[in-house]
């Protein structure tokens, strides 16, 4: 499940935004632009944040450190002291969920040839 | 047999700033130094498979175990770019591969001693590969071998994900005093194994063919110094001790330690105390450093066996039937 951008507490933008500061394992390109961020919480009363991330693939060799890149970036915000990532399969990532930004780095590697 | 070109049209076309795109382009000494290089980069990239694959068992959870070996897929992808490229100039690929002598392999020393911990993986990912991706990144700035250079665009972006992984590791591991205790143990072997990665230092390269013919940009020296601009940074960043500096003076980084040394490859323990050794012709101990390549180390002769076991077996099967 996809959280709709409007349901998202200014808060929770903030810490979205901030994920573009976490960069994919082998492209030029952060996690958001990427779309593996499906969702952020924010719980300010015990100032934790779960956030929703999904792969490429579930066998993606960078899983374990790019959820602890996530988790490193949103402990550095002052009302954060507590980040789980709930991995989400469901949709499956595909080259639809990348941002324009994200189309237009695949797309100067080759990796994506986008119609 | 296929007519080479002449040395002149090999080097009118360099000057004009165009790429060789295949075998009708070159010359033989172009193609004898182009399949050189090619197949030590290959072979490093083929041999890193089990030395990696010997200390991804010792991973600390699944997820980390899958992270190595998408590592060790990428390497083997490697290795396949690079041996298919020589195929196309002519070399028997399954013959190069599955039917050499284990000595006969072009890769550093430093896969020839076993990693053996999760720990070394992390340090030889951060080293290691960055002594690759320092290596590849300047033939991919360089190299006049066009098919070469496209191919590599691929490669670089693998290897950054491998330094990554090294470099995430060591931060992981260097957060508490055990872990650092084991990471200064493996830097302490392995630093001067990657500084000696580059090669003879340039005094000592009579001709130098793949900086004349632009399969390369830098010399063996400036590389070693790019590897250590970024690898001595990340450990001393780590709170660990780096036989290395940079001289503000000499406006460089200088070594620690007598460069080369004697390693006693058992004990993973380099012989400082005994002093500087020669490169190529042995001292009185009948030791030097390009003798240790020349023999090979403890893992070379099981690695290639575990690398052509399968084709060999597949082989005899097939003459059975």
């Amino acid at each position: 499940m996809i959280q709709d951008p409007k349901e998202r507490t200014l808060r929770e933008e903030e810490l979205y935004q901030a994920l573009h500061d976490v960069q994919d394992a082998e492209f030029d390109i952060d996690v958001v632009d990427m779309g593996l961020i499906y969702g952020v919480h924010f719980d300010g009363k015990k100032q934790n944040v779960i956030v929703d991330m999904t792969f490429t693939s579930m066998s993606c060799p960078a899983l374990d450190f790019m959820s602890d890149d996530v988790i490193e970036r949103l402990m550095t915000e002052k009302d954060v002291k507590d980040v789980s990532i709930n991995v989400v399969w469901d949709p499956p990532w595909n080259q639809n969920m990348l941002s324009e930004e994200g189309v237009n780095v695949l797309n100067d590697w080759g990796v994506i040839k986008w119609e | 047999m296929f007519n080479l070109k002449k040395e002149s049209f090999v080097e009118d076309r360099l000057s004009d700033g165009k790429y060789i795109e295949d075998l009708s382009m070159m010359s033989p000494k172009y193609l004898d130094g182009i399949k050189k290089i090619l197949t030590v980069s290959a072979d490093t990239e083929l041999m890193s498979a089990p030395a990696y694959y010997l200390a991804a068992k010792d991973a600390p959870t699944t997820n980390a175990f899958i992270s190595a070996m998408g590592i060790i897929q990428d390497e083997l992808g490697h290795a396949h770019i690079a041996y298919r490229l020589m195929e196309d100039l002519g070399v028997d690929k399954e013959e190069f591969i599955y039917d050499r002598d284990p000595k006969s392999f072009r890769y550093p020393y430093a896969f020839d001693v076993p990693l053996l911990t999760w720990t070394e993986l992390a340090v030889a990912n951060a080293f290691y590969d960055r002594a690759g991706f320092v290596l590849l990144d300047d033939v991919f700035d360089n190299t006049t071998f066009g098919p070469w250079k496209r191919a590599l665009v691929k490669v670089g972006k693998e290897e950054g994900f491998h330094l990554r992984h090294g470099e995430t590791w060591m931060k992981k591991l260097s957060k508490d005093v055990d872990g650092r205790k084991s990471l200064q143990k493996a830097l302490d072997w392995m630093f001067p194994l990657t500084v000696e990665w580059f090669g003879l230092p340039d005094s000592l390269k009579t001709q130098n063919i793949q900086l004349e013919y632009g399969f390369k940009g830098q010399s063996n020296d400036q590389l070693r110094q790019t590897w250590m601009s970024t690898a001595v940074p990340l450990a001393e960043s780590l709170g660990l001790k780096v036989p290395a500096h940079y001289c503000e003076n000499e406006k460089k980084y200088v070594l620690e330690f007598p460069f080369p040394s004697k390693f006693d490859a058992s004990e993973k323990k380099w012989l400082f105390e005994e002093g500087e050794i020669p490169w190529i012709e042995p001292n009185a101990d009948g030791y030097s450093v390009m003798k240790r390549w020349r023999n090979r180390g403890e893992m070379n002769d099981e690695f290639v066996t575990i690398l052509q076991k399968g084709h060999k077996q597949v082989c005899e099967m097939l003459e059975r039937e």
